[in-house]
C-alpha cells in the first residue's frame, strides 16, 4: 500500500499496545466489579426492590411472598386516608425546621468563639467534638435515661433547682417529649457543624476583616457585612446537609421516645418503619419511604449544586 | 491630620520580642517610612498604631490622644494592606463606599459623589461595578487606595502596598503614591522592605532591625551618613562594600590593602565601608590597591565591576563605557573622604 515500509518494531509495538490496551480495559472493569457488586447488592437492588414493592400489596403477616400489583393505591392511601401519615409529615417538618435552625445558629455561635482568634482554645475544641463521636441511637438512650422521672439526671437536677419541675414527665408530655428529641438532636449535631463552620471561617481572609475594623465597622457590622457573606456558601452547605439528616431521623427517635407519647414524635422514617415491621404492611411502608425520598432528592440536588458549582476564579 | 507618638512601645509573643521598647515621633503631615528586613517589627509597629495588635507595653498617641484602649474603628486611621484586604463579595463601588457607610454617611448622593472622587484620583472610574476578583493586581491596589482616601482620616497606614505588584507596575504606582501623598498631605506611615520605595517616598525613614529603630532620618541622611553597620549594609543597591581590618595611625589595613588617610587613629576590629559608586576603576598600580576582575556587568546606565582581592569581593560602579575582561588586573581608587568606619563588635559608626 505504501512505498515506505513501516519500521517493523513500530507496527509490532502498536499492535501489541492495542492488544494490551484491550486487555487493560477488560481488566479494569474486572477489578471494579466486586465493588460494583457490593453496591448493587446492598444499595441499588434494595432501592429498586422497595420501589417495586411500593406498588404492590404485601402483608408480611399473611404471606411471605409479595402480593399483587395495586398501582398507586399505597401512595393514595397514605396521602388521602391516613391522618397518621400527615401527622408524621407535620412532625418531621417541624422537627427539621427546629433542628436545622437551632443547630445552624448554635454551631455558628460556637464556631465564632472557637475560630482562629476566637476566645476558646484548642482543648475546648477537642472536648466539644465528642458528642459527634456518639451514635445517634446511643444519644437517644442516654437522653431517655437522663429524662427518666425516677432516676434521671435532669430530673434530679431540676428537682434541686426548681422543685416544681421535679415531677414533670418529660417524655410523657407530647410537647416536652418533642422538645427533648429536638434538644438531643441539636446536642449531637452542633459540634460537627461547628467544625465545618470553623473551616469556613478559616477560609475568610483575615485582612478583609481587619480592613473592615480599620474602616470603622463595629464587631457586629464586621460579622454582618464581611464575615457572614463570605461564609454564606458554607452556611448553606450546613443547612442543606442538616436538613437531609433531620428529614431521615430514625434511630435517635426510636431509642428516645419510640415515636411517642402517642404519635407526638413520630417522624416519617419512624412511621415507615412502624408500618413495615410492626404492622407488616410492607407495600405501604415502601410507599411512605419513597414519599420521603422526594424532598431528599430536592435537597441533595441543591447540595451538589452548592458544593460542586463552578466558582469563578 | 495628626501627629503620632509611640512611647516605649513593646510587643512580645511569649519569648519573641517583635518590637522592643521603641519610641518614635511622627510629625503632622509627615510621610514616614518604616524600613527593614522581614521580621524586624515594622509591620507589628504599624498594626499597633492601627489597633489591630495590642502593645505588650508602651503607649500609642494619635493627634494628642492616647489610643491604647481604643478599637481600630475609633482611631480614625485608614489602612492599605499588603494583600489589599478588599471585600471580595462587594463591587469596587461597594468597597470604596464601605468606610463611609459604616461611619454613618447616610446620603446616597454624597456617598456616590465621594466614591466617584476617590475613584477618579486613582483612575478607577471605569471599573466601579466590577468585583475585586475581576481586577488585576494593580487595579486591586488602586481600589484599596481609593477606599483609604475616600474619607479624610487622621492617618494613613500602608503595609507594603506595592510588594505584590510586578516590578514595572511597582515603579509607576510608586510615582502615583508620591503624587497622591503630596496632594493629600495626610500623616502617613508606610512599611516596606524595599529601600528604593523608602528613599523615593519618605520625608523621613526609620530603619528597623530586631524590633528597634537603628536610625531615623531623611533619606539623604540615611544614605550619606549611616550610623550603624546594619544601616550601611541595608541601604544602597548594589550594597556598600564592607571590609574588615584594622587602623594604624589613620591608615586602614586589610589583607592586601592599605588605604591612607581614612582617619580614626589606631585600633583593631574595624569595618571599612565604601559605596560602589565612590570607588573608581583605574590602571593597575595607580589606585589604592590592585585586584583581579571577578565579573563585569553592564546594567544599562553603568557597569558594575566586581573585583576579588584576598578572597573578598568588592563592587565598583563604573561609567557605561567601561569594558574590563574577567581575570584582568585593575586598580581600585578609594576616595578616603567617602569611606565609613564602623566598630566590628558593636556595629557603631566610628569618628574619624
Amino acid at each position: 500500500m505504501t512505498d515506505v515500509p513501516a519500521p517493523e518494531g513500530a507496527g509490532a509495538t502498536s499492535a501489541s499496545g492495542r492488544r494490551g490496551g484491550l486487555r487493560d480495559r477488560h481488566l479494569k472493569y474486572l477489578l471494579v466489579l466486586p465493588a460494583v457488586g457490593v453496591v448493587v447488592a446492598t444499595a441499588i437492588w434494595p432501592l429498586v426492590d422497595s420501589l417495586v414493592l411500593s406498588f404492590r400489596f404485601w402483608k408480611l403477616s399473611k404471606s411471605h411472598v409479595p402480593g399483587p400489583f395495586v398501582g398507586l393505591e399505597n401512595y393514595l392511601w397514605a396521602l388521602t386516608e391516613e391522618p397518621a401519615f400527615w401527622n408524621a409529615v407535620w412532625v418531621t417538618g417541624i422537627y427539621t425546621v427546629l433542628t436545622v435552625g437551632l443547630t445552624t445558629l448554635l454551631a455558628l455561635g460556637v464556631a465564632l468563639l472557637l475560630a482562629p482568634g476566637g476566645r476558646l482554645r484548642l482543648t475546648v475544641r477537642t472536648l466539644l467534638i465528642l458528642p459527634f463521636a456518639m451514635s445517634p441511637a446511643l444519644v437517644g438512650v442516654s437522653f431517655r435515661f437522663m429524662f427518666n422521672p425516677e432516676f434521671g439526671l435532669f430530673d434530679a437536677f431540676f428537682g434541686i433547682l426548681l422543685p416544681p419541675l421535679a415531677d414533670i414527665g418529660w417524655l410523657s408530655d407530647p410537647v416536652l417529649a418533642f422538645a427533648v428529641c429536638v434538644m438531643a438532636d441539636v446536642w449531637g449535631w452542633v459540634p460537627f457543624m461547628t467544625l465545618v463552620l470553623i473551616g469556613g471561617l478559616a477560609a475568610v481572609p483575615s485582612d478583609s476583616v481587619e480592613a473592615a475594623q480599620v474602616d470603622g465597622a463595629s464587631s457586629w457590622r464586621v460579622f454582618r457585612d464581611i464575615t457572614l457573606p463570605q461564609l454564606f456558601p458554607v452556611v448553606m452547605v450546613v443547612v442543606i446537609l442538616k436538613s437531609i439528616f433531620s428529614l431521615k431521623t430514625f434511630d435517635q427517635i426510636y431509642m428516645l421516645t419510640n415515636g411517642g407519647p402517642g404519635t407526638a414524635t413520630q417522624t416519617l422514617a419512624h412511621y415507615a418503619y412502624f408500618n413495615g415491621f410492626k404492622y407488616y404492611d410492607m407495600g405501604f411502608a415502601a410507599s411512605v419511604a419513597w414519599l420521603m425520598v422526594i424532598p431528599m432528592i430536592a435537597l441533595t440536588f441543591a447540595y451538589t449544586r452548592f458544593v460542586f458549582r463552578d466558582r469563578p476564579a | 491630620m495628626a501627629s503620632i507618638s509611640l512611647r516605649s512601645l513593646t510587643k512580645r509573643w511569649g519569648g519573641f520580642v517583635a518590637v522592643d521598647d521603641q519610641s518614635l515621633e511622627i510629625h503632622d503631615r509627615e510621610f514616614l517610612v518604616l524600613l527593614g528586613p522581614s521580621g524586624c517589627g515594622k509591620t507589628t509597629t504599624m498594626r499597633m498604631i492601627a489597633g489591630l495588635e495590642e502593645p505588650t507595653a508602651g503607649e500609642v498617641w494619635i493627634g494628642g490622644r492616647l489610643v491604647n484602649d481604643e478599637l481600630p474603628k475609633d482611631r480614625d486611621v485608614a489602612m492599605v494592606f499588603q494583600n489589599y484586604g478588599l471585600y471580595p463579595h462587594m463591587t469596587v463601588r461597594g468597597n470604596i463606599a464601605y468606610p463611609l457607610k459604616v461611619r454613618g454617611v447616610r446620603s446616597t448622593a454624597e456617598i456616590d459623589e465621594r466614591v466617584r472622587a476617590a475613584a477618579a484620583k486613582v483612575q478607577l472610574e471605569e471599573l466601579l461595578d466590577r468585583r475585586p476578583r475581576a481586577l488585576s493586581g494593580g487595579q486591586r491596589q488602586r481600589v484599596a487606595l481609593a477606599r483609604a482616601i475616600v474619607r479624610t482620616p487622621q492617618v494613613f497606614l500602608m503595609d507594603e502596598p506595592l510588594s505584590n505588584l510586578d516590578a514595572k507596575l511597582r515603579v509607576s504606582m510608586r510615582a502615583e503614591l508620591k503624587h497622591l501623598s503630596h496632594e493629600l498631605r495626610i500623616t502617613t506611615v508606610y512599611v516596606t522592605h524595599d529601600q528604593i520605595e523608602a528613599m523615593t517616598l519618605a520625608d523621613r525613614v526609620a530603619v528597623m532591625n530586631h524590633g528597634r529603630i537603628q536610625q531615623l532620618g531623611t533619606p539623604e541622611e540615611i544614605y550619606d551618613d549611616p550610623k550603624t553597620l546594619f544601616v550601611a549594609g541595608f541601604i544602597g543597591s548594589p550594597a556598600m562594600n564592607l571590609v574588615e581590618g584594622e587602623l594604624d595611625h589613620g591608615r586602614f589595613l586589610a589583607a592586601g590593602t592599605v588605604i591612607a588617610e581614612v582617619g580614626g587613629g589606631t585600633r583593631s576590629g574595624v569595618v571599612l565601608g565604601a559605596r560602589p559608586e565612590d570607588l573608581a576603576i583605574s590602571e593597575p598600580g595607580t589606585g589604592s590597591f590592585d585586584a583581579e576582575v571577578y565579573a563585569s556587568e553592564l546594567t544599562g546606565e553603568s557597569v558594575l565591576v566586581t573585583v576579588e582581592i584576598s578572597g573578598r569581593r568588592i563592587a565598583a560602579k563604573a561609567d557605561r563605557q567601561t569594558r574590563r575582561a574577567i581575570g584582568e588586573t585593575v586598580g581600585i581608587r578609594v576616595d578616603p573622604a567617602r569611606t565609613y568606619l564602623f566598630d566590628t563588635a558593636s556595629g557603631d559608626r566610628l569618628a574619624r
